[in-house]
């Protein structure tokens, strides 16, 4: 019997049932939401590139967001479009909305819009504008380097593009000042860096989630890109830099305890494996 | 000869003038598409029809291809040659053709649950509240479309726009949201159960998650907070969670995701190279239809 | 009319709804999927007509009457022929031209992308004082950063050679080469690994974020509160 507890004992430790994980994921993030313990966001390098790249466009250039970014990802990219939106409307810089894929980015982008602008007094067609879902990928943003009317037609409302006060003049990418890219799929990157960077020069930044993130580094240290945020990580520290902190701050908290707790738990599975590993050899 | 080409094939593709010209025009086009079509089936066998095929892939590669590298002069401050004014109207119907396809997804979702309805196959039930529910979006998805309010939109919409609003906001990006967030369980789950240190590498492996894990939220710098800040180059500062976790995305993670794209880079070049030369075997370039 | 409180209390439901499968598979969380999937393709037709197709299409043709518009359909519709035996060429045909345009793009983007890459992968290895514009480069970077990075870049690279057996002293070289690139990958995965799991947990914080604060909230003022 007792050769035998400690033997279960170590097999329980490498067996917890997948509802009592499941559970304590749950209690650790309730917890954090209910009884915070804020701390201190420091700004990375990534992100402060991000910002200093809004800041530098020139005036008269057209900032160019492009939404790629659905509810599967929301709660990275989304305090990341805001905080991004933030920095335009501070630095006074006019901006567009597009979305390559997938068509839902489109409208969530347009929210989160209209709820910044409201407070900044920003007006649609003057100071930003959202020229909608466009099917079509490298074919369409090869087409908006060279004629940006011709290529959209449309806003995101369905009306002309001429129509917009701020798309006046604009014809192709001399118009741009900086395209940002905010996505949760891969490869669409590539496509603004082949075919708008590469050839042309526009400057480029990016917010992705923190899945693909390590991925896009080598851009960064490449200087192709000039900045990128880092999942809900980025967000906040975009919201630390534009002094408005939001829904990515209060992710952050809860992230450390939940963070903590995986680990918790690879290590406890370790040892239940090295506990088990040791009495089987004995 | 190739100016007196060149109107003859811009008049004969100007714009209709009337609608019943147009009318006409549409439908001397889906008729003669229709004959060309046929023909083409009637008259070429499977191996005329593969080197159509691979006609048709390498001039749309050779198009993009060359106007890339041709050589090119400076025209009114740009840069170009004899296809560049062709790029633009290309890539335009180019994606115009790619949107018809959305429906080919469509076909195959409708393929399946229509037969589990039709035959009243186990679930059939939830078959059926695919169809309503694909019906009931695309009406109040055209609706919010057309029907223009003030804006900023006011609190109280219109009822098609706030059904719109309750099926998008309410149930589509909520129930996309909520599938994709139990991926937080799974990898707890998975992390616990399959992340065994048998191996130096799984060391390497954990050792580098448990300092990534840790550097990027803000406990990390609390756990380390005791350890100077002056700057990253300092050794002691150096040894700072977030500086230890930067540190690792920018100096270790990137080379390493760097020799992974060249990697991939050059076997998506010869893959490319293979595809417009139709060198390719497979279901899709088999010889045979 | 207000949808705000319908839109908050059909989240909540569709939200605890699909949280129902973490216990076990039910009939409420596999409804809530089909209706997941239906809304999706709804949405996808509905908004692919209204912000491409109807500017960019059907007006230029029906209201400006350029006819030669309708050539688009007919190509983009030859691919639905994939589901037709006896017309599968069609469908291969059209599937041709986009692979020969994907191929051509590849080629135009595949300098701009890289090049760069590999001029970035340059690391000056001495230590240096400023330069003009360059800025200095202490010995503790250089060692640290670039040493670290080029030593890494190369053993990586050196892996994924597997066309030379590590036989013989060159072979043994560039196995023990390999071998430490292999480190290094795993070095980087454990990276991701760090990010991914970021990554995954904010979405569901995001979710409980929502229950907790604009369901819940709105009618517990405390919750509403937290975290504000």
């Amino acid at each position: 019997m007792e050769a035998a507890a400690p033997q279960g004992f170590r097999q329980r430790l490498q067996q917890l049932p997948r509802g009592f994980i499941y559970l304590l994921m749950a209690l650790v993030v309730v917890w954090q939401l209910l009884f915070p313990l804020p701390m201190p966001i420091s700004p990375s390098a990534t992100t402060k590139g991000v910002y200093d790249a809004i800041n530098k466009v020139p005036p008269g250039k057209l900032i160019v967001i492009s939404a790629d970014w659905d509810a599967s990802t929301e709660a990275e990219t989304g305090p990341q479009m805001t905080a991004i939106m933030h920095a335009c409307f501070r630095a006074k810089k006019p901006f567009a909305l597009l979305t390559l894929s997938p068509p839902a980015g489109a409208k969530l982008a347009n929210d989160r819009a209209v709820a910044v602008a409201e407070q900044y007094g920003a007006k649609y067609g003057v100071n930003w504008c959202n020229w909608g879902y466009k099917y079509g990928y490298e074919n369409i943003v090869m087409s908006l380097a060279k004629n940006i009317p011709a290529t959209l037609k449309s806003d995101f409302h369905g009306d002309p593009i001429s129509a917009l006060p701020m798309m006046t003049g604009v014809k192709d990418y001399r118009d741009l000042g900086l395209v940002i890219e905010v996505t949760g799929l891969a490869n669409v990157t590539e496509i603004w860096l082949g075919f708008l960077r590469g050839p042309f020069g526009t400057p480029l930044a990016a917010g992705y989630t923190a899945v693909m993130a390590p991925g896009y580094y080598p851009f960064v240290d490449s200087h192709q890109m000039a900045g990128m945020l880092v999942g809900a990580k980025g967000a906040a520290e975009m919201e630390a830099l534009v002094e408005h902190p939001g829904d990515a701050t209060r992710i952050m908290n809860v992230q450390s305890w939940a963070h903590l707790l995986i680990i918790a738990l690879i290590v406890v599975g370790n040892l239940g494996y090295l506990l088990a590993r040791g009495g089987g050899r004995r | 000869m190739w100016r007196s080409l060149q109107i003859g094939l811009s008049q004969l593709f100007s714009p209709a003038h009337s609608t019943g010209e147009l009318v006409a025009y549409v439908v001397g086009a889906l008729l003669a598409s229709v004959l060309v079509l046929a023909l083409l089936h009637k008259g070429l066998g499977w191996r005329g029809k593969r080197r159509l095929t691979m006609a048709v892939t390498f001039t749309a590669g050779l198009f993009f291809a060359l106007e890339y590298f041709y050589p090119v002069r400076m025209v009114a401050g740009r840069q170009r040659n004899f296809l560049t004014d062709y790029i633009q109207p290309a890539n335009e119907v180019l994606a115009i053709i790619m949107a018809f396809t959305v429906g080919l997804g469509i076909y195959s979702l409708i393929q399946v649950h229509g037969r589990n309805v039709l035959r009243q196959r186990r679930g059939w039930c939830n078959s059926l509240a695919f169809f309503l529910s694909m019906v009931v979006m695309f009406g109040f998805t055209l609706a919010d479309n057309y029907i223009k309010v003030s804006d900023p939109p006011p609190a109280v919409l219109p009822y098609p726009k706030a059904s719109f609003e309750i099926l998008f906001n309410g149930l589509f990006m909520p129930l996309q949201s909520a599938t994709f967030s139990l991926l937080a369980f799974y990898i707890a789950s998975a992390a616990y159960r399959a992340f065994r240190v048998r191996t130096l590498e799984a060391g390497l492996m954990m050792a580098a998650a448990f300092v990534v894990m840790l550097g990027q939220v803000p406990i990390g710098a609390w756990l380390t907070h005791s350890l100077p800040v002056t700057g990253y180059h300092g050794i002691p500062a150096f040894f700072r969670l977030e500086n230890l976790g930067e540190w690792v995305m920018t100096w270790l993670n990137t080379p390493a995701q760097r020799g992974i794209t060249f990697g991939v880079a050059i076997g998506a070049l010869a893959m490319s190279l293979r595809i417009w030369l139709s060198l390719e075997r497979g279901t899709f370039f088999s010889e045979q239809s | 009319m207000n949808p705000e409180v319908w839109i908050i209390w059909a989240a909540a439901i569709a939200t605890l709804g699909v949280y129902g499968i973490l216990y076990r598979e039910n009939p409420v969380s596999r409804l809530f999927e089909h209706i997941f999937v239906g809304l999706s393709a709804g949405y996808f037709l509905a908004i692919t007509w209204t912000q491409n197709l109807e500017a960019k299409w059907w007006t230029p043709m029906v209201s400006e009457r350029h006819w030669t518009w309708i050539f688009a359909p007919i190509i983009g519709l030859l691919f639905y022929f994939i589901y037709s035996r006896r017309f599968l060429w069609m469908a291969r045909l059209v599937m041709g031209l986009f692979f020969g345009v994907a191929a051509g793009q590849f080629f135009r983007e595949f300098f701009p992308l890289y090049w760069p890459q590999v001029y970035a992968s340059l690391k000056p290895l001495r230590a240096h004082p400023k330069v003009g514009e360059v800025t200095a480069l202490g010995w503790g970077d250089v060692i640290l950063h670039n040493w670290v990075f080029v030593v890494i870049l190369l053993t990586v690279m050196s892996y994924f050679i597997f066309s030379v057996p590590h036989e013989g002293k060159a072979g043994r070289a560039l196995g023990k080469s390999a071998l430490m690139g292999r480190w290094f990958l795993m070095i980087a995965f454990g990276a991701m690994f760090g990010n991914t799991v970021m990554a995954r947990i904010s979405l569901f914080i995001g979710r409980v974020q929502f229950l907790l604060q604009d369901w819940l909230g709105h009618y517990v003022h405390w919750l509403a509160q937290r975290g504000m």
